[in-house]
């Protein structure tokens, strides 16, 4: 059984945020006032999410579950969008079909053919796993489509030389998704090689703190690690594959895609 | 090959082109020039498919260019455009670039006949094995012209290919196209204000700025 954390504990160990605020306000960053918004909403974000967590695992219903899947992936491709400074138009649905799509193929893939559980809706496990899914993809391709998409702006004498000269535009478009995804995935396949070396990660110390076995535990991570990874990056395949239609006109010339 | 007949262009209120009609024999060598600003480039990007929106018929051998056929007109044309400047670090990868394109997976990449191309164009072997930073604006036009007569394709569109260069060398590149038309039969449309390279061409054709 994990030792709770007091409401006290809780608020004394807050006060460790006073030593980056401290520094940040010294060296003169303008990020002091970031730092405390954002703690702030974390505060109140996880205590919701953990009213709403406490209810849904009390419900254990498949569609409540589901109706949870989806508002997780509008907030996500909302959230996308705005550390975008794309058109909505042209990410919207394809962002929200990636997040949708590659979130249930890997979690089922996970949940009924890795765990074979008898009920993979169930709320103790499908909630937590497509959340982490969601979490991961949304920030690997915050970072993939911002990369691509401003290369694509910034560098576009090569994807019309490419085009001029017999390239399909999936193959005009290629070294500017090697690029998106080299930048995006390369901290996580980095991290992959010094798991348990230099960091121990976070959902093995989290069940570990559980009170799971570390054999189970380092499974789990394992797992973790790899749904995570395939997801972004089947994610942002969907995204790119989908928002080609809104990215270019059907001469291959690209459209206006950054907002004004 | 190529027939351009009562093209206009415009972008928002202003015209760029009107009424510009061009017919271009196989294995022409044509030179179209004009003042600056009066949509030479333009009209080079409008065959290559850039400018989507346009009045009156490209036809590019006996295919009129449209979204559908767009992709197999660009597949028989060489594209050298003005002032290129790619995100590549090596001379080679830039010669290789077009040769990776599953279009020119028939064609065979010669090192050789590159290097009589850089021979003929008056270039250092040497700059094959050289970083993109350490070669003239005038080499790499040279370097560009001869990466597109590699890619055999029976069509070239050459933007301003002599702009880099002094007069000795725009000699070598003005024979080295009129050898591309005359023995292997190639059309090539250029866009030129030099005026040697003028006078070696076919045709020349003027645009006027329609501006003034």
């Amino acid at each position: 059984m994990t030792i709770d954390i007091t409401y006290s504990g809780l608020a004394i160990g807050m006060l460790l945020l006073l030593v980056p605020i401290y520094f940040l306000h010294r060296y003169k960053t303008g990020l002091v006032k970031a730092t405390i918004v954002g703690a702030l909403r974390m505060v109140v974000q996880l205590f919701l999410i953990g009213m709403y967590l406490k209810y849904l695992f009390l419900w254990d219903n498949p569609w409540i579950n589901f109706l949870w899947v989806f508002i997780m992936v509008y907030v996500a491709t909302e959230t996308a969008l705005s550390r975008t400074r794309l058109r909505r138009g042209i990410l919207m649905i394809p962002l929200a079909i990636g997040f949708l799509v590659s979130a249930i193929l890997v979690g089922l893939y996970f949940l009924g053919i890795v765990l074979k559980l008898d009920n993979i809706f169930g709320a103790q496990y499908m909630i937590p796993i497509f959340g982490i899914l969601m979490g991961n993809m949304l920030s690997s391709n915050v970072v993939a489509l911002n990369t691509f998409y401003s290369n694509l702006v910034r560098e576009q004498q090569l994807y019309y030389y490419l085009l001029g000269n017999g390239a399909t535009r999936h193959e005009a478009i290629s070294p500017f998704v090697r690029e998106a995804i080299i930048k995006a995935f390369s901290p996580a396949i980095a991290n992959m090689a010094v798991m348990g070396l230099v960091a121990l990660p976070g959902t093995m110390i989290g069940q570990i703190l559980g009170g799971s076995s570390p054999n189970v535990a380092i499974k789990y991570q394992m797992m973790i690690i790899v749904i995570t990874v395939a997801a972004s990056i089947l994610s942002l395949m969907i995204t790119l594959w989908l928002g080609a239609r809104k990215t270019f006109d059907s001469y291959g010339c690209i459209r206006q895609v950054f907002k004004e | 090959m190529l027939r351009i007949e009562h093209l206009g262009i415009h972008f928002g209120q202003t015209d760029i082109l009107k009424d510009v009609n061009l017919h271009v024999g196989k294995g022409e060598l044509i030179c179209l020039t004009g003042p600056s600003g009066c949509g030479k480039t333009t009209l080079l990007r409008a065959i290559m498919g850039f400018v989507s929106s346009y009045q009156g018929s490209i036809v590019v051998d006996n295919v009129p260019l449209s979204a559908r056929t767009i992709e197999s007109i660009r597949q028989r044309i060489g594209w050298m455009p003005q002032g290129l400047s790619l995100p590549i670090e090596w001379v080679s990868e830039m010669v290789r670039l077009p040769f990776d394109l599953r279009i020119n997976k028939g064609v065979h990449y010669s090192e050789e006949k590159l290097l009589t191309y850089f021979d003929q164009l008056g270039l250092e072997r040497g700059v094959l094995s050289k970083r993109i930073h350490e070669i003239s604006g005038g080499q790499c036009q040279r370097i560009l012209l001869a990466i597109t007569a590699l890619q055999e394709k029976p069509l070239l569109i050459i933007d301003e290919p002599t702009s880099a260069l002094d007069s000795a060398s725009s000699l070598r590149a003005l024979q080295f196209v009129q050898q591309l038309a005359r023995e292997e039969g190639r059309t090539i449309l250029v866009v030129s204000h030099d005026k040697q390279f003028m006078e070696g061409c076919d045709k020349v054709m003027t645009l006027q700025s329609i501006n003034n």
